[in-house]
Protein backbone atom coordinates (compact mmCIF):
# COMPACT_ATOMS: atom_id res chain seq x y z
CA UNK A 1 0.00 0.00 0.00
CA UNK A 2 1.42 3.45 -0.63
CA UNK A 3 2.68 5.41 2.09
CA UNK A 4 1.32 8.87 2.18
CA UNK A 5 2.10 10.13 5.58
CA UNK A 6 3.59 13.27 6.00
CA UNK A 7 6.79 11.84 6.87
CA UNK A 8 6.88 10.23 3.41
CA UNK A 9 6.29 13.38 1.77
CA UNK A 10 9.17 15.11 3.88
CA UNK A 11 11.67 12.53 2.48
CA UNK A 12 10.72 12.65 -0.72
CA UNK A 13 11.13 16.74 -0.67
CA UNK A 14 14.34 16.45 0.82
CA UNK A 15 15.22 13.58 -2.07
CA UNK A 16 13.88 16.17 -4.87
CA UNK A 17 15.83 19.04 -3.37
CA UNK A 18 19.05 17.08 -2.63
CA UNK A 19 18.98 15.81 -6.37
CA UNK A 20 18.57 19.12 -7.59
CA UNK A 21 21.03 20.95 -5.78
CA UNK A 22 23.77 18.45 -6.66
CA UNK A 23 22.60 19.06 -10.51
CA UNK A 24 22.56 22.59 -9.78
CA UNK A 25 26.15 22.64 -8.41
CA UNK A 26 27.09 20.25 -11.26
CA UNK A 27 26.08 22.69 -13.99
CA UNK A 28 28.28 25.18 -11.50
CA UNK A 29 31.01 23.44 -11.94
CA UNK A 30 30.73 22.83 -15.61
CA UNK A 31 30.00 26.51 -16.69
CA UNK A 32 32.64 27.77 -14.40
CA UNK A 33 35.23 29.62 -16.01
CA UNK A 34 38.46 28.13 -15.94
CA UNK A 35 40.98 29.32 -13.27
CA UNK A 36 43.05 31.36 -15.48
CA UNK A 37 41.32 33.53 -18.20
CA UNK A 38 43.25 32.58 -21.35
CA UNK A 39 40.17 30.50 -22.69
CA UNK A 40 38.12 33.93 -22.51
CA UNK A 41 40.99 35.40 -24.53
CA UNK A 42 41.79 32.70 -26.62
CA UNK A 43 38.31 31.80 -27.90
CA UNK A 44 37.42 36.31 -28.63
CA UNK A 45 40.76 36.12 -30.31
CA UNK A 46 39.13 33.47 -32.50
CA UNK A 47 36.30 35.27 -32.75
CA UNK A 48 38.41 38.52 -34.10
CA UNK A 49 39.89 36.38 -36.72
CA UNK A 50 36.38 35.15 -37.75
CA UNK A 51 36.07 39.10 -38.53
CA UNK A 52 39.53 39.16 -40.02
CA UNK A 53 38.06 35.81 -43.05
CA UNK A 54 34.74 38.26 -43.41
CA UNK A 55 36.15 41.12 -44.15
CA UNK A 56 39.34 39.44 -46.23
CA UNK A 57 38.68 38.17 -49.69
CA UNK A 58 36.27 40.52 -50.40
CA UNK A 59 36.36 43.82 -53.07
CA UNK A 60 35.49 47.22 -52.36
CA UNK A 61 33.98 48.68 -55.40
CA UNK A 62 33.46 52.20 -56.08
CA UNK A 63 30.06 53.46 -56.79
CA UNK A 64 28.99 55.29 -59.67
CA UNK A 65 26.86 58.39 -59.07
CA UNK A 66 23.48 56.58 -59.70
CA UNK A 67 24.08 53.63 -57.11
CA UNK A 68 25.29 56.17 -55.13
CA UNK A 69 21.69 58.12 -55.31
CA UNK A 70 19.87 54.59 -55.14
CA UNK A 71 21.67 53.43 -52.60
CA UNK A 72 20.72 56.98 -50.48
CA UNK A 73 16.84 56.53 -51.74
CA UNK A 74 17.30 53.11 -50.31
CA UNK A 75 17.96 53.59 -47.44
CA UNK A 76 15.96 56.91 -46.64
CA UNK A 77 12.93 54.36 -48.32
CA UNK A 78 14.22 51.73 -45.13
CA UNK A 79 14.31 54.23 -42.79
CA UNK A 80 10.71 56.20 -43.26
CA UNK A 81 8.62 52.65 -44.20
CA UNK A 82 10.14 51.54 -40.63
CA UNK A 83 8.85 54.79 -39.26
CA UNK A 84 5.64 54.61 -41.11
CA UNK B 1 -23.99 0.99 -4.31
CA UNK B 2 -23.26 -1.77 -7.66
CA UNK B 3 -19.59 -2.44 -7.73
CA UNK B 4 -18.99 -0.59 -11.09
CA UNK B 5 -20.12 2.45 -9.38
CA UNK B 6 -17.41 1.64 -6.44
CA UNK B 7 -14.69 0.94 -8.86
CA UNK B 8 -15.52 4.18 -10.74
CA UNK B 9 -15.11 5.70 -7.54
CA UNK B 10 -12.25 4.52 -6.33
CA UNK B 11 -10.49 5.38 -9.63
CA UNK B 12 -11.42 8.92 -9.43
CA UNK B 13 -10.00 8.68 -5.70
CA UNK B 14 -6.72 7.23 -7.49
CA UNK B 15 -6.94 9.94 -10.17
CA UNK B 16 -6.73 12.77 -7.22
CA UNK B 17 -4.71 11.09 -5.47
CA UNK B 18 -2.35 11.12 -8.23
CA UNK B 19 -2.73 14.84 -8.82
CA UNK B 20 -2.12 15.66 -5.38
CA UNK B 21 1.27 13.83 -5.30
CA UNK B 22 2.01 15.32 -8.51
CA UNK B 23 1.74 18.85 -7.18
CA UNK B 24 3.54 17.75 -3.70
CA UNK B 25 6.53 17.06 -5.51
CA UNK B 26 5.93 19.89 -8.56
CA UNK B 27 6.22 22.33 -5.02
CA UNK B 28 9.36 20.35 -3.62
CA UNK B 29 11.42 20.64 -6.81
CA UNK B 30 10.68 24.17 -7.26
CA UNK B 31 11.67 25.10 -4.20
CA UNK B 32 14.62 23.36 -4.08
CA UNK B 33 15.46 24.20 -7.78
CA UNK B 34 15.18 28.35 -6.32
CA UNK B 35 17.53 27.35 -3.54
CA UNK B 36 19.60 25.29 -5.97
CA UNK B 37 19.54 27.22 -8.80
CA UNK B 38 23.37 28.97 -9.29
CA UNK B 39 22.20 31.93 -10.71
CA UNK B 40 19.48 32.73 -8.47
CA UNK B 41 21.70 31.65 -5.18
CA UNK B 42 23.83 34.23 -6.45
CA UNK B 43 21.00 37.12 -7.20
CA UNK B 44 20.14 36.75 -3.68
CA UNK B 45 23.00 36.80 -2.15
CA UNK B 46 23.02 40.22 -4.39
CA UNK B 47 20.64 41.76 -2.59
CA UNK B 48 22.60 42.24 0.15
CA UNK B 49 25.57 42.85 -1.20
CA UNK B 50 25.95 45.92 -3.64
CA UNK B 51 28.87 44.97 -5.06
CA UNK B 52 27.49 41.66 -6.40
CA UNK B 53 26.96 40.95 -10.19
CA UNK B 54 23.42 40.60 -10.18
CA UNK B 55 20.36 41.62 -7.62
CA UNK B 56 17.20 39.98 -7.67
CA UNK B 57 15.21 42.48 -9.39
CA UNK B 58 17.71 42.66 -12.10
CA UNK B 59 17.49 38.67 -12.85
CA UNK B 60 13.51 39.08 -12.74
CA UNK B 61 14.19 42.45 -15.02
CA UNK B 62 12.02 42.72 -18.07
CA UNK B 63 12.96 43.81 -21.68
CA UNK B 64 13.57 47.60 -21.09
CA UNK B 65 11.62 49.00 -24.32
CA UNK B 66 8.77 46.87 -22.82
CA UNK B 67 8.97 48.82 -19.41
CA UNK B 68 6.56 51.22 -17.62
CA UNK B 69 8.26 54.92 -17.29
CA UNK B 70 8.04 53.64 -13.46
CA UNK B 71 9.89 50.35 -13.73
CA UNK B 72 12.56 51.92 -15.92
CA UNK B 73 12.71 54.54 -13.72
CA UNK B 74 13.47 51.74 -10.67
CA UNK B 75 15.52 49.74 -13.30
CA UNK B 76 17.58 52.92 -13.68
CA UNK B 77 18.24 54.30 -9.74
CA UNK B 78 19.47 49.96 -9.22
CA UNK B 79 21.84 50.14 -11.82
CA UNK B 80 23.02 53.65 -10.87
CA UNK B 81 23.26 52.43 -7.24
CA UNK B 82 24.77 48.70 -7.84
CA UNK B 83 27.58 50.59 -10.99
CA UNK B 84 28.40 53.54 -8.02
CA UNK B 85 28.80 51.11 -5.53
CA UNK B 86 30.79 48.29 -7.29
CA UNK B 87 33.47 51.41 -9.19
CA UNK B 88 33.65 53.38 -6.38
CA UNK B 89 32.66 56.41 -8.10
CA UNK B 90 29.20 58.60 -9.17
CA UNK B 91 27.86 56.50 -11.73
CA UNK B 92 25.18 57.77 -14.10
CA UNK B 93 22.94 55.47 -16.43
CA UNK B 94 20.88 57.10 -19.09
CA UNK B 95 17.74 56.66 -20.94
CA UNK B 96 17.63 59.54 -23.18
CA UNK B 97 15.74 58.55 -26.45
CA UNK B 98 16.58 58.52 -29.85
CA UNK B 99 16.76 61.91 -31.75
CA UNK B 100 13.76 62.77 -33.94
CA UNK B 101 14.14 63.03 -37.83
CA UNK B 102 17.10 61.59 -37.52
CA UNK B 103 19.26 58.90 -39.40
CA UNK B 104 23.15 58.26 -38.37
CA UNK B 105 25.45 57.68 -40.67
CA UNK B 106 29.18 57.29 -40.76
CA UNK B 107 31.72 57.73 -43.71
CA UNK B 108 35.71 57.13 -43.48
CA UNK B 109 38.30 57.89 -45.76
CA UNK B 110 40.71 54.90 -46.55
CA UNK B 111 43.07 57.24 -47.97
CA UNK B 112 43.45 59.35 -44.91
CA UNK B 113 43.59 56.86 -42.31
CA UNK B 114 47.27 55.81 -40.99
CA UNK B 115 46.00 53.06 -38.74
CA UNK B 116 47.35 54.39 -35.45
CA UNK B 117 44.67 53.01 -33.85
CA UNK B 118 43.77 55.55 -31.25
CA UNK B 119 40.39 55.15 -32.22
CA UNK B 120 40.26 51.98 -31.32
CA UNK B 121 41.97 52.95 -27.28
CA UNK B 122 39.20 55.65 -27.57
CA UNK B 123 36.23 53.34 -27.88
CA UNK B 124 37.37 50.77 -25.51
CA UNK B 125 37.64 53.85 -22.90
CA UNK B 126 34.62 55.50 -23.48
CA UNK B 127 32.31 52.37 -23.68
CA UNK B 128 34.02 50.29 -20.82
CA UNK B 129 35.21 47.43 -22.46
CA UNK B 130 37.18 44.93 -21.34
CA UNK B 131 40.66 45.69 -20.41
CA UNK B 132 42.97 42.87 -20.57
CA UNK B 133 42.53 38.99 -20.91
CA UNK B 134 40.90 39.95 -23.09
CA UNK B 135 41.31 43.18 -24.03
CA UNK B 136 37.64 43.70 -25.98
CA UNK B 137 37.65 46.13 -28.96
CA UNK B 138 34.49 46.99 -31.26
CA UNK B 139 36.64 48.38 -34.00
CA UNK B 140 39.33 46.10 -35.74
CA UNK B 141 41.69 47.91 -38.22
CA UNK B 142 42.76 45.85 -41.45
CA UNK B 143 46.18 46.84 -42.79
CA UNK B 144 45.83 46.23 -47.07
CA UNK B 145 48.55 46.15 -49.36
CA UNK B 146 48.25 49.45 -51.73
CA UNK B 147 48.95 47.75 -55.00
CA UNK B 148 45.00 45.75 -54.34
CA UNK B 149 43.35 49.45 -55.46
CA UNK B 150 42.39 49.65 -58.98
CA UNK B 151 40.83 53.01 -59.88
CA UNK B 152 39.50 52.63 -63.58
CA UNK B 153 36.49 54.20 -62.74
CA UNK B 154 35.98 55.25 -66.41
CA UNK B 155 35.70 51.91 -67.53
CA UNK B 156 32.82 50.84 -64.81
CA UNK B 157 30.02 51.20 -67.40
CA UNK B 158 32.34 49.15 -70.50
CA UNK B 159 32.06 45.86 -71.56
CA UNK B 160 29.50 46.68 -73.75
CA UNK B 161 29.38 46.53 -77.81
CA UNK B 162 31.02 49.81 -78.95
CA UNK B 163 32.64 51.11 -81.88
CA UNK B 164 35.83 50.18 -82.70
CA UNK B 165 38.56 51.31 -85.49
CA UNK B 166 37.00 48.73 -87.85
CA UNK B 167 33.61 50.08 -87.25
CA UNK B 168 30.66 49.44 -85.43
CA UNK B 169 30.26 45.70 -85.67
CA UNK B 170 28.33 45.36 -82.25
CA UNK B 171 31.75 43.10 -80.99
CA UNK B 172 31.25 42.28 -77.27
CA UNK B 173 34.79 44.03 -76.28
CA UNK B 174 35.56 40.91 -73.65
CA UNK B 175 31.89 41.03 -71.32
CA UNK B 176 32.44 42.74 -68.17
CA UNK B 177 36.22 41.80 -68.45
CA UNK B 178 37.64 45.17 -66.67
CA UNK B 179 37.83 44.65 -63.26
CA UNK B 180 35.36 46.84 -60.98
CA UNK B 181 37.20 49.89 -59.63
CA UNK B 182 37.70 49.39 -56.07
CA UNK B 183 39.80 48.00 -53.80
CA UNK B 184 40.36 44.39 -52.98
CA UNK B 185 41.10 43.03 -49.34
CA UNK B 186 42.81 40.27 -50.29
CA UNK B 187 46.09 39.32 -47.57
CA UNK B 188 44.64 41.75 -45.75
CA UNK B 189 45.87 41.58 -41.73
CA UNK B 190 44.44 43.27 -38.52
CA UNK B 191 47.26 41.96 -36.18
CA UNK B 192 49.89 44.27 -37.62
CA UNK B 193 52.98 45.42 -34.91
CA UNK B 194 54.69 48.02 -36.89
CA UNK B 195 57.27 49.78 -35.30
CA UNK B 196 55.70 53.06 -36.88
CA UNK B 197 52.72 53.84 -39.08
CA UNK B 198 51.86 54.52 -41.61
CA UNK B 199 53.36 52.15 -43.92
CA UNK B 200 53.83 53.43 -47.39
CA UNK B 201 52.55 50.78 -48.76
CA UNK B 202 49.47 50.16 -47.40
CA UNK B 203 45.67 51.04 -46.94
CA UNK B 204 44.50 51.27 -43.75
CA UNK B 205 40.63 50.30 -42.92
CA UNK B 206 39.00 50.33 -39.46
CA UNK B 207 36.07 47.70 -39.36
CA UNK B 208 33.24 48.04 -36.76
CA UNK B 209 29.43 47.61 -36.63
CA UNK B 210 28.21 48.75 -40.21
CA UNK B 211 25.02 49.75 -38.12
CA UNK B 212 22.97 47.90 -41.29
CA UNK B 213 19.23 49.64 -42.03
CA UNK B 214 18.30 45.89 -42.29
CA UNK B 215 20.10 44.30 -39.86
CA UNK B 216 20.68 40.58 -40.05
CA UNK B 217 21.29 40.51 -36.37
CA UNK B 218 18.33 41.67 -35.04
CA UNK B 219 16.40 39.13 -37.19
CA UNK B 220 18.40 36.85 -35.79
CA UNK B 221 17.85 37.13 -31.79
CA UNK B 222 15.40 34.74 -30.57
CA UNK B 223 14.59 37.26 -28.06
CA UNK B 224 14.46 40.46 -29.44
CA UNK B 225 17.03 41.95 -27.55
CA UNK B 226 18.89 43.31 -30.15
CA UNK B 227 17.04 46.30 -31.90
CA UNK B 228 17.16 49.19 -34.29
CA UNK B 229 16.51 52.58 -33.04
CA UNK B 230 14.67 55.03 -34.90
CA UNK B 231 18.16 56.88 -35.79
CA UNK B 232 19.17 53.82 -37.36
CA UNK B 233 21.08 52.62 -34.85
CA UNK B 234 21.45 48.69 -33.62
CA UNK B 235 21.46 48.37 -29.98
CA UNK B 236 21.41 45.47 -27.53
CA UNK B 237 19.47 45.34 -23.98
CA UNK B 238 22.62 43.54 -22.29
CA UNK B 239 19.66 42.19 -19.26
CA UNK B 240 17.85 40.50 -22.20
CA UNK B 241 20.41 39.08 -24.18
CA UNK B 242 20.48 35.14 -23.32
CA UNK B 243 24.03 34.94 -25.08
CA UNK B 244 23.05 32.40 -27.91
CA UNK B 245 25.18 34.45 -30.49
CA UNK B 246 22.84 33.75 -33.08
CA UNK B 247 23.45 37.55 -34.00
CA UNK B 248 27.20 37.07 -34.14
CA UNK B 249 26.88 34.37 -37.00
CA UNK B 250 24.04 36.21 -38.57
CA UNK B 251 26.24 39.38 -39.18
CA UNK B 252 28.24 39.19 -42.24
CA UNK B 253 30.98 42.04 -41.17
CA UNK B 254 31.39 40.05 -37.45
CA UNK B 255 31.28 43.22 -35.60
CA UNK B 256 30.27 41.64 -32.98
CA UNK B 257 31.83 40.85 -29.61
CA UNK B 258 30.68 38.41 -26.98
CA UNK B 259 31.91 38.30 -23.64
CA UNK B 260 33.16 34.81 -22.89
CA UNK B 261 34.81 35.60 -19.54
CA UNK B 262 34.04 38.01 -17.01
CA UNK B 263 34.71 41.77 -18.28
CA UNK B 264 38.17 43.10 -16.49
CA UNK B 265 37.67 47.01 -15.97
CA UNK B 266 39.27 48.74 -13.45
CA UNK B 267 37.64 50.70 -11.50
CA UNK B 268 39.76 54.01 -11.89
CA UNK B 269 39.28 53.62 -15.72
CA UNK B 270 35.75 53.09 -15.65
CA UNK B 271 33.59 55.81 -17.75
CA UNK B 272 31.16 56.39 -15.17
CA UNK B 273 28.66 58.39 -17.69
CA UNK B 274 26.93 55.24 -19.38
CA UNK B 275 24.08 54.86 -21.39
CA UNK B 276 21.59 51.52 -20.82
CA UNK B 277 21.58 50.81 -24.16
CA UNK B 278 25.60 51.71 -24.44
CA UNK B 279 28.63 51.62 -22.42
CA UNK B 280 27.25 50.69 -19.01
CA UNK B 281 29.43 47.50 -18.18
CA UNK B 282 28.73 44.09 -19.57
CA UNK B 283 28.30 41.25 -17.74
CA UNK B 284 29.89 37.76 -18.86
CA UNK B 285 27.86 35.94 -21.42
CA UNK B 286 26.47 38.88 -22.89
CA UNK B 287 27.21 40.22 -26.42
CA UNK B 288 28.34 43.90 -27.15
CA UNK B 289 29.11 46.05 -29.99
CA UNK B 290 29.76 49.33 -31.39
CA UNK B 291 26.38 51.68 -30.40
CA UNK B 292 27.72 54.92 -32.46
CA UNK B 293 28.49 56.17 -28.66
CA UNK B 294 24.52 56.07 -27.83
CA UNK B 295 25.63 58.17 -24.85
CA UNK B 296 26.88 60.54 -26.93
CA UNK B 297 25.45 60.96 -29.65
CA UNK B 298 21.78 61.20 -28.45
CA UNK B 299 23.03 64.33 -26.70
CA UNK B 300 24.49 65.76 -29.98
CA UNK B 301 28.01 64.83 -29.37
CA UNK B 302 30.46 63.14 -31.68
CA UNK B 303 31.54 59.19 -31.24
CA UNK B 304 34.82 58.76 -29.14
CA UNK B 305 36.40 57.26 -32.49
CA UNK B 306 35.50 60.31 -34.40
CA UNK B 307 37.04 62.76 -31.54
CA UNK B 308 40.37 61.00 -31.42
CA UNK B 309 40.91 60.62 -35.06
CA UNK B 310 44.24 62.68 -35.85
CA UNK B 311 43.64 63.21 -39.28
CA UNK B 312 40.05 63.66 -39.54
CA UNK B 313 39.22 60.54 -41.79
CA UNK B 314 36.05 59.83 -40.01
CA UNK B 315 32.66 61.62 -40.84
CA UNK B 316 29.38 61.36 -38.68
CA UNK B 317 25.74 63.19 -39.30
CA UNK B 318 22.08 62.61 -40.27
CA UNK B 319 21.85 60.97 -43.31
CA UNK B 320 18.14 62.58 -43.42
CA UNK B 321 19.81 66.02 -43.96
CA UNK B 322 21.26 67.25 -47.02
CA UNK B 323 24.06 69.51 -45.66
CA UNK B 324 25.75 67.11 -42.79
CA UNK B 325 28.72 65.54 -43.87
CA UNK B 326 27.79 62.29 -44.42
CA UNK B 327 25.60 63.14 -47.11
CA UNK B 328 28.55 65.68 -48.67
CA UNK B 329 30.78 62.50 -48.54
CA UNK B 330 28.04 60.61 -50.27
CA UNK B 331 27.81 63.33 -52.84
CA UNK B 332 31.03 64.12 -53.82
CA UNK B 333 33.68 61.53 -53.14
CA UNK B 334 34.13 58.45 -54.28
CA UNK B 335 32.20 56.42 -51.87
CA UNK B 336 32.49 52.32 -52.10
CA UNK B 337 30.00 49.60 -51.36
CA UNK B 338 31.29 47.10 -49.76
CA UNK B 339 29.24 42.86 -49.12
CA UNK B 340 26.14 44.87 -50.71
CA UNK B 341 25.72 41.05 -51.74
CA UNK B 342 23.87 40.41 -48.58
CA UNK B 343 21.24 43.42 -49.02
CA UNK B 344 21.81 44.71 -45.14
CA UNK B 345 22.15 48.31 -46.49
CA UNK B 346 25.08 49.51 -43.97
CA UNK B 347 24.97 53.03 -43.15
CA UNK B 348 28.79 53.18 -42.43
CA UNK B 349 30.39 53.96 -45.67
CA UNK B 350 34.18 53.73 -47.03
CA UNK B 351 35.24 56.64 -49.07
CA UNK B 352 38.25 58.14 -50.72
CA UNK B 353 38.50 61.93 -50.78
Amino acid sequence: MEDNTRRSFFKKAVAAAGVVAAAGYASTLVSKPSASNNSASTKYAADVVLQEKAVTGNHLVIMTDDEKKQRLDDLLNCHYHELA
Amino acid sequence: MSEEKIEELNAADDEQQGRREFLKYVCASSAAALVAAPETAEAVAGAANPDADITVAEYFQGHFLLMSDEEKRQAIERMEKRYSAKYGKKTTVSDAPAPKDVLFGYALDISKCIGCRRCVHACVKENNQSRHDPEVQWIQVMKIPKGNISFTVDKLDKGYPEKSGFGDYGVQVGGNAYKAAGLSTEDAQNYYQDDAVPDKDYFYMPVQCQQCEKPPCVKACPVRATFRDHAGVVLIDYNWCIGCRMCQLACPYHARRFNWGEPNLPHEEMNPKTHYFGNRPRMRGVMEKCTFCVQRTREDRDPACLEACPVGARKFGNLLDPESDVRKVLATKRVFRFKEEFGTYPKFFYYMG
